[in-house]
């Protein structure tokens, strides 16, 4: 799709790791695709413009965990899980939107996970999915409304951030697999540490 | 496909404990919501996870509401040429304004500062001056040399009115005071104008003409409103805080807020879904639906009696005022004599009972707004609740519709409130919600009196600098934090006057001679075209990239400590808390170079050595203003401080204007027309705010240094009681019946979004933000949007062939000269071209028949197609009301891409919704 053509891949460059970093087995997520290599991703910044350049983007660390099975999924139901741990702001919700959606999964590219905590001020977003919007919100706290067709890009609202986006993979057995996270989860100053 | 993307980061380093913190206030939207600045050496130890070893206070994970620092609210500055690292976070130790809340735009504020490695990158650095058509760096000493110098040349030889200055109103005291006294008093010219008007105006003429200030409500009067009217703006989408801290919990109280404006946003709504209504009109009608309601109430006797005979002017009054009576206000000056003078309430009752645009089916005819609505409208404002007693009503007035029907709309907006008993209690109150913050301060008397432009009789009027630089009158412009022709309506015809009066004019700087180029400006200037000095952050397109011969890098918010006051006339220090970039400096520095240059100072002025100089300079200028700050600086004298470290001191909860101090207590006032004042003196009621629990009497106000004006405790008008004022829709109507959509022709508005707003010049620099708002909008409803095969993703153009222009300073005559109509007839206006692109949004929110884009979107101007005759009353330029055709052009790549443009419509209100 679209977003993953904008992604350079550089070959990985192995480390040993040692200490409290390395908890986690070394993953990449690659934005939006189901495939998982180690890497660095390089990404445009401001593309088109005098400004545009080639950054590394955040590569982080992340347990790969089994977080349910695409077949049993129904469309416009989400269904809760937790990650990347079990401590505070890891409740997510998984769906099946029955639209492309930017990361999405499965065969229609349409299986998302994302942060059920607003990227503002903390607001609980859980129930609020709307299937008909594709959307999450609005949030209780200020009304914060985001879509999940973009990656969960504020829709209108205060968020500091878009809404945090789990990152997912899907086996041939259908099993879904979380594999990281894009954004910084409400309430933490660093996702992998609770 | 490579639109813009933002790729979050998923942690953020903490501030250590010894963290130096700065306060300050979000420098953009009128609310001023409090800020703190965590600073700390880059290669100092970050705070830890828990509350003893970060400066937050907080443990990580942190509950909701607490200070979550995302990491879009940090960034790296230079301080003191030292790298330090920098956290802006809202600041939850106030128990005002916001109280920890922020919305998307201050939250992201940290992504405002220069940072080299971000999209900030190209701050202007140093001067640069156009030499064989390029912008080249050159020293602060050549660049101000040749300005003052031709500044000085064009002023001697072709007089003060061929110097015309457009200058930002609101960035701080200390720079609006230094410019105005620079050319209000030293240039002398009438030839100024602020960003948002064609010339020195009031916004709001009809307030001013009723007696009210634009800033008197408190926030927490429109959180204490029963009933909440809100003309031509939505608040949760233009000043966030006002909303979610202050209307949403009232509406979940039980409020009854009614948004009046064609677009169902998001705060629109929320209101409507929880018992207040939505008045969708279309474009100018404001006046016509307000009217309506009037009459409704007036027929039903739902007035609010006792406080109209205590506070509005009888038929004497009116009359009456030493120098102030009737044939020497404001409003007598703006209009032919009587057409708003009622004799009286009753006067005014028998007026409005007889103005047929003002018939409840007529008036839901013009505004498309069923009368259904109107009606319930004028119960939820004015019908006695069932144990008879009233409800409490405020009213709030905002560009929507004073920038669709200027004189008719503030006019209609402050006599409905009237009616209904608002204007001057706790939470019944009269006001607008505002746009920028408030840090205009005039540093010498406007020179009306030298205005070329004029209506029958003496009555002069203030200049209309955009036609007068359109006419060719012209010669030096000084542009000072604004684009000027993209800001203003019909900007394509008058980009074309810019190209032919500097960038086509045959002399042009060849030379990097000192004398060389100041002959060839002074050529250019005595040739007819004109010479253009610009002072500003960014070099802005097309001012600076193509206009200016000569740019001044300025140095802006936490670059340097300001001062300003915010929509509640609330006061704060905003603190320098980094170096500014390159050789930047701020613009009153700047302004005093040029005045020093030009042998404008006299012995010592304009001497200022630093910021806290200037500010304490204009102190005395404050006194009659709404945010009266030569007390605080009364008080700091007192205590041996000057007066930004008195404001440091009193931290983001600031204090409201007018200040007092009496018996060594420094305080504030919480509402302006505040009626009740004197009723509240010795019951204490905890209100810190609140001056009634700092005084024994009213006579306090007035000792010492303390100056007490009428709006203080009354009204601004000769008696200090209110004025019952006509407005007739005659007045102005000719305009909108005129601009009424012909053929395929829609209504064209234009307003703001949360997340992308009056700050563009900072947005685009946002990448977060840039994912969401790539480019210029077209909301268009599902309806208009099948007929013309539209969907949303679609590019598409808006265009009209019937832009009109106003081409030529002039002399009124008659008294109807300024007339649309009789300009029209008299052949003053052409009628021009404009053409804009977009990208649809096909949505249920906005009303039928109506298009909305974004307001001054610099990437595509809506002010292409906006009108170039003003208000004939007032001479507002009317950015609210056009019109457009539309059509799609192709499709955009935002149409199929997953990172960039979400077409999620506004108005969802909760899942259940559809």
């Amino acid at each position: 799709m679209t977003d993953i053509k904008e992604i350079e891949i550089q070959p990985q460059e192995k480390k040993s790791c040692s200490g409290s970093k390395c908890m986690v087995s070394r993953r990449t997520f690659l934005l939006g695709s189901g495939a998982a290599a180690a890497s660095t991703v390089m990404i445009t910044m401001f593309p088109g413009t005098s400004n545009a350049k080639k950054v590394k983007a955040q590569v982080a660390r992340y347990p790969r965990k089994k977080i349910g099975n695409i077949k049993r999924l129904k469309t416009g139901k989400p269904v809760g899980f937790n990650y990347p741990d079990k401590g505070d702001y890891s409740t997510q919700m998984l769906v099946k939107t029955g639209t492309h959606c930017g990361g999405g999964v499965g065969r229609s590219k349409d299986v998302v996970a994302f942060s059920t905590t607003c990227s503002h001020q903390g607001g609980d977003l859980e129930g609020t999915y709307n299937k008909k919007y594709v959307t999450v919100g609005q949030c209780p706290f200020h009304l914060s409304t985001f879509d999940l067709t973009k990656h969960g890009m504020v829709a209108s609202g205060q968020a500091y951030e878009a809404l945090p986006q789990v990152v997912l993979e899907v086996d041939k057995k259908g099993d879904i697999y979380a594999i990281g996270i894009m954004g910084l989860l409400f309430g933490r100053a660093d996702n992998l540490k609770s | 496909m490579a639109n813009p993307y933002y790729i979050p980061e998923d942690k953020v380093p903490l501030p250590p404990k010894n963290a130096d913190v700065l306060t300050t206030a979000c420098d953009y939207c009128i609310v001023g919501c409090a800020y703190k600045v965590y600073r700390w050496p880059v290669h100092g130890p970050d705070g830890g996870m828990k509350a003893s070893q970060n400066a937050l206070g907080i443990d990580f994970p942190c509950a909701p509401l607490e200070a979550w620092p995302a990491p879009n609210q940090y960034n790296q500055v230079m301080h003191k040429d030292k790298l330090h690292n920098i956290m802006i976070l809202p600041d939850r130790d106030t128990d005002y304004v916001n109280k920890g809340d922020s919305s998307i735009r201050g939250g992201c504020i940290a992504q405002k500062v220069y940072n080299p490695k971000t999209p900030t990158h190209d701050r202007l650095k140093t001067p640069l001056m156009r030499i064989n058509g390029s912008l080249l760096p050159v020293s602060w000493d050549l660049a101000l040399d040749v300005a003052a110098d031709v500044y000085k040349y064009v002023l001697e030889k072709h007089g003060p009115t061929a110097c015309a200055m457009k200058s930002y109103s609101y960035q701080y005291v200390e720079n609006t005071y230094a410019i105005r006294k620079f050319f209000f008093r030293h240039i002398n010219s009438p030839a100024f104008s602020d960003h948002d008007n064609p010339g020195h105006y009031s916004s709001t003429p009809g307030f001013r003409d009723a007696g009210l200030d634009n800033f008197g409500p408190a926030y927490d009067d429109w959180g204490d409103a029963e009933t909440l009217f809100i003309m031509g703006t939505d608040p949760w989408e233009t000043k966030t805080i006002i909303f979610t801290q202050f209307i949403k919990p009232a509406i979940e109280g039980g409020q009854k807020c009614i948004i009046m404006m064609p677009r169902r946003s998001t705060g629109v709504a929320f209101a409507e879904a929880n018992g207040g209504l939505w008045l969708d009109i279309v474009p100018g009608t404001d006046a016509v639906v307000t009217g309506a309601i009037m009459k409704i109430i007036v027929e039903n006797g739902w007035e609010d009696k006792a406080w109209l005979k205590k506070w509005a002017n009888n038929k004497w009054e009116v009359s009456s005022g030493f120098g102030q009576g009737t044939r020497n206000t404001n409003w007598q000056w703006r209009t032919t004599w009587g057409k708003f003078q009622a004799k009286g309430l009753d006067d005014w009752k028998k007026w409005i009972l007889s103005q047929k645009e003002f018939d409840l089916k007529t008036a839901s005819k013009m505004s498309g707004c069923s009368a259904k609505k109107i009606k319930k409208a004028a119960e939820m404002l004015a019908k006695p609740k069932k144990d008879g007693s009233r409800v409490k009503a405020s009213i709030a007035i905002e560009k929507g519709a004073y920038w669709a029907a200027n004189t008719l709309a503030t006019n209609a907006c402050a006599q409905l409130g009237y009616l209904v008993g608002a204007g001057g209690r706790p939470g019944q109150m009269i006001g607008r919600m505002g746009g920028h913050q408030r840090g205009g301060q005039s540093g010498g008397r406007f020179p009306t009196n030298k205005s070329p432009q004029k209506v029958p009789g003496r009555r002069r009027l203030k200049l209309n600098v955009d036609v007068w630089v359109r006419s060719g009158h012209a010669r030096f412009a000084h542009v000072i934090g604004t684009t000027w022709t993209t800001a203003m309506t019909g900007t394509q015809s008058m980009q074309a006057r810019f190209e032919e009066l500097i960038t086509r004019n045959p002399h042009q700087i060849d030379s990097f001679n000192k004398a060389d180029i100041i002959k060839t400006l002074r050529a250019r200037a005595d040739s007819g075209g004109m010479v253009v000095i610009n002072q500003d952050i960014y070099l802005r397109d097309p001012i600076g990239t193509r206009y200016s011969d000569i740019i001044f890098p300025a140095a802006t918010w936490g670059e340097e400590d300001f001062m300003r006051a915010q929509g509640e006339r609330r006061l704060r220090l905003y603190s320098k808390f980094m170096d500014a970039p390159g050789d930047a400096k701020p613009d009153w520095w700047i302004i005093a170079q040029l005045a020093k240059r030009m042998g404008l100072a006299g012995k010592g002025d304009f001497d200022w050595k630093n910021s806290n100089e200037v500010a304490e300079e204009t102190a005395r200028f404050s006194r009659k203003g709404r945010k009266a700050y030569n007390m605080v600086l009364v008080a700091a004298k007192a205590e041996g401080k000057t007066l930004h470290q008195k404001m440091r001191e009193l931290g983001t909860d600031g204090i409201q204007g007018p200040t007092f101090y009496v018996k060594g207590k420094l305080f504030g006032s919480k509402r302006l027309h505040d009626t009740t004042l004197a009723d509240r003196i010795g019951k204490n009621n905890g209100d810190s705010q609140d001056p009634a629990n700092y005084i024994s009497s009213i006579t306090d106000l007035v000792q010492g240094a303390n100056i007490l004006g009428k709006k203080t405790t009354g009204f601004n008008t000769q008696t200090g009681k209110i004025n019952v004022q006509k407005f007739p829709w005659s007045i102005t109507g000719d305009q909108w019946e005129w601009f009424k959509p012909r053929g395929d022709e829609l209504w064209m508005a234009n307003g703001r979004q949360n997340e992308i707003w009056q700050s563009k010049f900072d947005d685009f620099r946002r990448p977060y933000i840039m994912q969401r708002w790539p480019e210029n909008f077209c909301e268009i409803n599902a309806v208009d949007a099948k007929k013309r095969g539209i969907e949303s993703g679609d590019r598409v153009v808006l265009w009209s062939n019937r832009v009109p222009v106003l081409k030529d300073t002039i002399l009124g005559v008659k008294g109807s000269d300024y007339q649309f109509s009789d300009l029209m007839k008299n052949g003053h206006v052409e009628l021009t071209k404009g053409a804009i692109t977009a990208i649809a949004v096909v949505t249920p929110d906005i009303k039928k028949g109506v298009v909305f884009t974004d307001f001054n979107d610099p990437r595509s101007q809506a002010n292409a197609l906006t009108s170039g005759v003003p208000d004939a009353i007032s001479g507002n330029w009317l950015f609210k009301m056009a019109i457009c055709n539309v059509a799609k052009i192709g499709e955009s790549s935002y149409k199929k891409d997953m990172w960039s443009f979400s077409f999620v419509r506004r108005g969802i209100v909760d899942s259940k919704t559809s």
